[in-house]
């Protein structure tokens, strides 16, 4: 005589097991926190600055008579004063002043507008030479070395004034 | 109306007595949690960066936002000099050489930074690297001081000296638009 399948039997074929999700769990824990101190919460950007470098002097006079007075670039230089910007502009004498549009603020979309028509005037030139005003703060600095590099000149020599405070031995 | 009540077995001495519901203990349904958590682990994965140049800003250190950008000159190694309005670190380790008014007034501060940077250009450049500086700064910090550690690198034969910055695709945020 047959006997039918038992109760439970057929009790625990009908149930679905569910898997055990422990070992994941303990993953998760570990890998979600490690992921979160390694991940980068900010782009940084890095701005690069070149030194002035002393001429060479002599020689390169016949070259430069060969060339034409409107290949040679002319010479760029934006001063950060505590109120102003200032540029010069090499063989013009007009010096354009940007006066701060309250205590503290530059206005430098006035400064973006005067470095992009530079730009356009002199399109072989790709240097600007930078000199801050020691009283200047640092995000001025590197805010008109953006906007000079954003408007296509690539290097930014940054000028140094004569006078030193120390002497290193 | 509902009137909840409370019937009470006091068969057992006085006391009450819970009924039992058998031993079995019901499971929790983390199926929602392990969801969530998969999303996140995928989102970060795709998110990470293993690029070494975008390291997290320095603490308790505002940087300006730039929205150009320049790479590393090929073969160069950095080297982090962090200038607080109140301190200096050096380093990746981020060692301690004193203030920017020690930098500038204490000769033995500036004899010390120096010499780390010039063994530190030595040792790069003898594994066939060029030397980098790359000057994290509080935005607030007068140039005085750049100017003067610009200066000073370049005698520790630091010829490429890098700012860092907040990078934005914002140009109007530059601008203070």
């Amino acid at each position: 005589m047959a006997y039918g399948p038992s109760k439970n039997r057929s009790r625990s074929q009908n149930e679905t097991r569910e898997p055990n999700l422990i070992p994941i769990m303990n993953l998760f824990i570990v890998i979600i926190p490690m992921l979160m101190t390694i991940m980068v919460t900010v782009h940084l950007a890095m701005i690069e600055i070149t030194l002035p470098t002393e001429s060479a002097g002599g020689g390169g006079a016949d070259e430069a008579q060969e060339q034409s007075e409107e290949e040679i670039p002319k010479v760029i230089t934006l001063a950060l004063l505590p109120d102003r910007f200032e540029i010069m502009v090499e063989g013009i004498e007009k010096i354009i002043t940007i006066p701060q549009l309250s205590v503290g603020t530059y206005d430098y979309f006035t400064l973006d507008e005067n470095i992009s028509r530079l730009k356009k005037s002199n399109e072989n030139q790709g240097t600007v030479e930078l000199l801050p005003d020691p009283s200047v703060k640092f995000d001025t600095l590197l805010r008109s070395i953006d906007i000079c590099k954003s408007n296509n000149f690539p290097n930014i020599k940054y000028l140094t004034s004569a006078t030193k405070f120390y002497k290193a031995k | 109306m509902n009137i909840l009540s409370v019937k009470v077995n006091r068969a057992g001495g006085g006391k009450f007595q819970s009924r039992k519901r058998g031993n079995k203990t019901k499971d929790l349904n983390i199926t929602s949690l392990i969801d969530i958590l998969t999303i996140l682990l995928v989102f970060m994965i795709k998110n990470i960066s293993m690029d070494s140049t975008q390291k997290n800003a320095p603490e308790g250190m505002l940087l300006p936002t730039v929205v150009t950008t320049n790479d590393l000159i090929e073969s160069g190694k950095a080297v982090y000099l962090k200038i607080y309005p109140d301190k200096i670190l050096y380093g990746t380790e981020s060692m301690e050489v004193g203030s920017v008014q020690d930098f500038l007034n204490r000769a033995d501060i500036r004899n010390s930074l120096l010499r780390l940077l010039q063994m530190e250009a030595r040792a790069i450049t003898s594994s066939n690297s060029k030397p980098c500086l790359l000057i994290q700064a509080d935005k607030d910090l007068p140039c005085l001081y750049i100017t003067e550690f610009i200066k000073f690198s370049a005698q520790a034969s630091f010829a490429n000296i890098y700012f860092s910055a907040i990078h934005t695709d914002d140009k109007d945020e530059v601008l203070g638009l």
